[in-house]
């Protein structure tokens, strides 16, 4: 059954497969074993079991709800937030458990978890784990110290595999029972163009020209579409099956492409800025319009940071998972990699002197504001 | 066949909420609300976990109790903060935004009663047994706690048709929300695990709804 979940979970992400929250024992896990904390997806939960178990670390894992969803969606829809943390510390019973007060958290829940408040409401001390949870063993083995390649997203050609089955399956699934209905004689062709159309856009994703999910596939489509003027006016006869290939491509990578960021970790979405500007509210719990995130996204708030006013804890630093903020020599923040941002929140979220700001673009206080202060 | 969790849609919508709450389950929830609050006698100092809007809250200060309601939500905090100002119960009746994970923090042996209606069933297993402590410490001894809750019918032939007919509400609900709420199975066995002693338990709605009067035993008894 647990199998069978998995392969739901990992197939339908885009919907929620969650499992029951509480406290998890992975191997034997003692007094002065490490605590963990993870949301309540089942995938999630059950990868970071398998991680732990083959390294043979044993740890506590506290569950928390995240209504079934992914860490860093859920964090993105305030599900995986600060009360859900400190609610499944409190109500799981691992203080009675654990000699120490140290809690893992895992960091790309950092746009929706305050780890002050999570340190106020609980009295534990929690700190920012791996950003992958294969890293975990490595980051414990070193004393709960995290190097680069743990603070940051690589999102590499696994990662990129992992997105197109979990997000795009879905779509792939919905297109072949149109087709099976609608279409059969083009089904087999759908099924092998679709599938190579999705593996081979996600694992190119890296190298295909523009900085955004929308302009790589307007890229694409733009190269796709001069093909096949070419093979129209070609006069060629036994093009006409490539031509339909060409179309289901086109098509497909539309529909992949046209969200293709949201579903990145590395890119900034294009779907729900988009949505935001139309003027649709949300789509289902997920709010749009009026949110920071896509106000960020569509320019009607810019990202300030205010030097005087760091006082050098380093949580931007530490939560970016794209390396946007690097520290000085004298230990404060530094906006040095603008152009990364994905505007995630994370260090929005952190910030605790306000260093960090999103006012709107037409605020006057953000005007009034010398320029040079604003990194 | 009978379930609220359409509730979690409505609560997107503060400001209408108990209008339309009211509507949609054809006044019974105001009737549940009604009959939690017959169990509380005036002059008592209420605890409210999970206040919303403050309904319930606004009939217990009407006869005669002094309430204190929390609730997570911000927009249902502000709407019961309106309700205090329009209604004339400053005195009577206070609102904080907290959860059921802040409850560790009430004073103890403070409350005459504790009240919650259609909330234990949004809480995991972990939230409910942590509620229960605090709530239990919270109380006086003979204490009163009051729940009325969904729950999972105790026949299988009913407990089968009761799921049947939540699903689809259960799927639209989610699609909306993005959430749901889970009947409890076993909520007398889990007041008297957490140390109460059940003095009331009555079901309606197909059995898949329970209203039980709890108290708080003079003498102390640990769960």
């Amino acid at each position: 059954m647990s199998f069978l979940k998995t392969i739901w979970g990992v197939l339908f992400r885009l919907f929620p497969c969650p499992t029951p929250t509480g406290l998890r024992k992975v191997g034997d896990p003692k007094r002065d074993s490490p605590v963990l904390v993870t949301c309540n997806f089942h995938v999630t939960v059950n990868r970071l079991r398998r991680a732990l178990e083959k390294a043979h670390v044993d740890a506590w894992v506290v569950v928390a709800d995240s209504k079934g969803v992914n860490v860093w969606c859920a964090a993105g829809a305030d599900e995986f937030n600060t009360r859900s943390v400190v609610s499944a510390i409190k109500t799981s019973g691992v203080e009675d458990l654990v000699d120490h007060r140290k809690i893992i958290l895992p960091p790309l829940g950092a746009p929706a978890i305050r780890i002050d408040e999570v340190r106020g409401q609980t009295g534990w001390s929690p700190c920012w784990g791996p950003v992958r949870m294969g890293d975990i063993p490595r980051y414990l083995a070193h004393g709960t110290r995290r190097d680069e390649e743990m603070r940051r997203v690589t999102y590499d050609w696994r990662e990129r595999l992992d997105t197109a089955l979990g997000s795009l399956f879905v779509f792939y699934f919905l297109g072949a029972v149109g087709f099976l209905l609608f279409g059969r004689p083009l089904l087999l062709h759908y099924l092998a163009v679709g599938a190579a159309t999705f593996v081979l856009f996600m694992l190119a994703c890296p190298w295909i020209p523009g900085k955004r999910g929308l302009t790589k596939v307007i890229f694409l489509e733009s190269l796709l579409g001069c093909v096949l003027i070419a093979t129209e006016n070609s006069g060629i006869a036994g093009w006409s099956v490539l031509r339909t290939d060409l179309i289901i491509a086109m098509v497909m990578l539309l529909l992949y492409g046209s969200e293709m960021g949201g579903l990145t970790s590395t890119l900034p979405s294009d779907l729900d800025p988009f949505l935001a500007r139309l003027g649709i509210g949300a789509v289902g719990n997920v709010a749009l319009a009026g949110t920071v995130r896509n106000e960020l996204l569509n320019g009607y708030r810019e990202l300030t940071y205010n030097r005087n006013a760091c006082n050098g804890c380093r949580w931007c630093y530490e939560v970016c998972p794209q390396g946007v903020w690097e520290m000085d020599q004298a230990k404060r923040a530094v906006l040095a990699h603008r152009e990364s941002c994905t505007a995630c929140r994370a260090c929005l979220v952190q910030c605790m002197t306000q260093a960090i700001e999103a006012p709107r673009a037409d605020n006057k206080q953000r005007s009034e504001r010398p320029i040079t202060a604003l990194s | 066949m009978f379930s609220y969790v359409f509730m979690k849609i409505l609560e997107t919508r503060p400001r209408s909420y108990d209008r339309r709450m009211d509507k949609a389950s054809r006044g019974r929830v105001r009737a549940i609300k009604q009959a939690v609050a017959a169990e509380v006698s005036a002059g008592m100092h209420v605890l409210e976990i999970g206040c919303g809007t403050g309904e319930l809250a606004g009939l217990l200060c009407s006869r005669g109790a002094t309430v204190e309601g929390f609730d997570p939500s911000l927009s249902m905090v502000a709407m019961a903060r309106k309700r205090i100002a329009a209604e004339g119960v400053a005195g009577r009746l206070t609102v904080s935004q907290m959860g059921v994970e802040g409850m560790d923090r009430l004073p103890e042996r403070t409350y005459e009663a504790v009240v919650s209606t259609l909330v234990f069933s949004e809480l995991t297993e972990d939230e409910r047994r942590f509620a229960l402590k605090h709530a239990l410490r919270a109380l006086r001894p003979g204490g009163l706690l009051v729940v009325a809750d969904e729950c999972v019918p105790r026949s299988p032939g009913r407990r089968f048709l009761h799921a049947l007919g939540r699903a689809p509400m259960v799927a639209a609900t989610y699609v909306l929300s993005g959430a749901t709420t889970r009947p409890i199975r076993d909520l007398p066995g889990e007041l008297a695990k957490a140390g109460y002693e059940v003095d009331k338990e009555v079901r309606s709605h197909g059995d898949a709804f329970v209203l039980l009067v709890a108290h708080r035993p003079a003498e102390e008894v640990t769960a």
